[in-house]
């Protein structure tokens, strides 16, 4: 049986989506999903195709995990802040309560924005766009707590401190994980933060972490030695948005794709999945100073509507076309 | 081995040793970085409770469990004693491992046991079971209207909240997970 109502609700919350940025003179953008070439990304794994023309070399191409490059490319290309609602796809992700491979996507981009005021922004952005079912609590102003705060309050230890492989290694022995001898910082983290601070996260107001450790890489600013100018967001302890003052040296950008790309192809030369092709022309663009937010409009609707299962939100889930 | 990707609620592993039973799985991508499983798991052995976070692909040594039919016999405080009912073999289990299961097995009933080797994990209560109700109080004049509780104790000793037109003698239905009434069986 399908629920309409969800339905319905969507396409209001898209209304209310779509009146926001227009009223603030943000122009909507219209990208492909289907691009010759990704960022390279190697903990997302991707879905390939090929296209196909009887007088041309056949052509792969792959589905985008998100609108990124090409946004970014209309900004570098002059445009004014820009948004878009997409499609984007996410192979290998595991088919549980808050993730489907497909899922909906909303990317704003804003010129001369830092990342403070995209936490702005986008606290009234869920403020005017929240439904009329939506808890009260999404409208409140955003708990802002840095990642190295969240770790002291819920896990009882100095980020600063734990800066080398060995040193997080050692907190998370502490801890009771056991950790692989090769393992890298990034996973060793993040194995603590899911155990002990995501749970812990206030639910009685939309939470946003910032401060990423810069042994995360990303395309966005260092702020420091230690940590990057990127946000993520949690309404009741679910990840909905994520941010960055977009990386703008070009420099920075190349070493992230060379570094990037050669961990990912190492890796899947070893599982023998799909490796995309890479565009380091991406690495050339005249990238402006400006904040991107990417927010899960599938999980912003299950929040809103109060439901506990992405798939009540998705009439055509995959696990319900698999019938798994 | 399995992946801890492959771990499901019901799936029996092995942690430093020990049998424990995944009774809730989560999956969490972080923003940027590998996948990974938030477990919760139990053992049947001594109820402690673990929480584990694992990378989907770390491996985590499974195990193999069945499901074997025993008759309940009696419990002598300590124990519960059952009976297989393919080889009359009895096996005792310690009752501070299944807390509260005396006031839910009827002597005599045959229960569906999960065990890894000799080690009983599991003793699978159905969702829904009738007992005849020991004690009541008659219900006091006017006490049979609608949304009107009171007390009574079950042939097992279990103490639940009946509706007031429950009469001793008479079976109900009962939620065994929430140890709730859920009405009235005519025999």
């Amino acid at each position: 049986m399908f629920d309409f109502q969800v339905e319905r609700k969507r396409s209001e919350l898209y209304m209310r989506i779509r009146r926001f940025f227009l009223g603030r003179d943000y122009l909507e953008v219209f990208t492909p999903t289907l691009s010759t070439s990704l960022i390279p990304e190697p903990t997302i794994r991707n879905f390939e195709t090929e296209f196909i023309n009887e007088f041309m070399p056949r052509r792969k191409m792959y589905l985008i995990p998100s609108p990124e490059i090409f946004m970014k490319r209309m900004i570098a290309e002059g445009s004014p802040s820009i948004f878009q609602i997409s499609q984007c796809f996410r192979n290998a992700e595991q088919l549980g309560t808050i993730h489907n491979p497909e899922f909906s996507m909303l990317e704003y981009y804003s010129l001369d924005f830092d990342e403070e005021d995209s936490i702005a922004l986008t606290h009234e952005f869920l403020k005017e766009t929240a439904l009329e079912e939506a808890d009260g609590k999404i409208r409140k102003k955003p708990l802002v707590m840095s990642v190295k705060e969240a770790v002291w309050q819920y896990s009882h230890f100095d980020l600063d401190e734990a800066q080398s492989v060995e040193k997080i290694r050692i907190e998370a022995e502490k801890r009771g994980h056991v950790i692989p001898s090769d393992e890298a910082w990034d996973d060793t983290f993040n194995r603590i933060f899911i155990t002990d601070v995501e749970p812990s996260l206030p639910k009685d107001s939309p939470v946003i972490l910032k401060d990423y450790p810069v042994q995360i890489d990303c395309l966005a600013e260092k702020k420091n030695d230690f940590y990057r100018a990127r946000w993520e967001m949690y309404i009741d302890g679910i990840e909905i948005a994520n941010c960055y003052r977009e990386e703008t040296d070009k420099r920075r950008t190349r070493e992230y794709y060379e570094k990037e790309y050669a961990i990912l192809k190492c890796e899947r030369e070893k599982s023998g999945e799909v490796i995309p092709a890479v565009d380091y022309s991406f690495c050339d663009i005249e990238m402006r100073k400006s904040s991107g937010v990417a927010i899960g409009l599938d999980r912003l609707l299950m929040v809103e509507l109060g439901k506990n299962d992405i798939e009540d939100v998705l009439p055509f889930s995959f696990r319900k076309m698999m019938n798994v | 081995m399995i992946k801890a990707g492959q771990i499901e609620k019901g799936t029996a592993l092995l942690i430093k040793g020990q049998p424990f039973l995944c009774i809730e799985r989560e999956f969490v991508n972080p923003g940027k970085g590998s996948a990974f499983v938030r477990l919760k798991l139990k053992s049947p052995a001594t109820g402690q409770t673990l929480s584990e976070t694992m990378k989907s692909q770390d491996n985590a040594e499974d195990i193999t469990i069945e499901d074997r039919d025993f008759q309940y016999l009696y419990n002598d405080g300590e124990n519960f004693s059952f009976m297989n009912t393919e080889n009359y073999e009895q096996i005792e289990v310690p009752m501070k491992s299944f807390e509260g299961y005396e006031f839910l097995m009827k002597e005599g009933e045959s229960y569906r046991i999960t065990m890894w080797e000799d080690q009983v994990l599991d003793i699978q209560i159905p969702s829904k079971v009738v007992y005849v109700v020991t004690e009541t109080e008659d219900a006091a004049r006017g006490d049979t209207v609608q949304g009107v509780t009171k007390d009574a104790v079950l042939e097992t000793g279990l103490k639940i909240r009946v509706p007031g037109f429950i009469k001793k003698g008479e079976k109900v239905r009962v939620n065994t997970e929430t140890k709730e009434y859920l009405e009235r069986v005519n025999s």
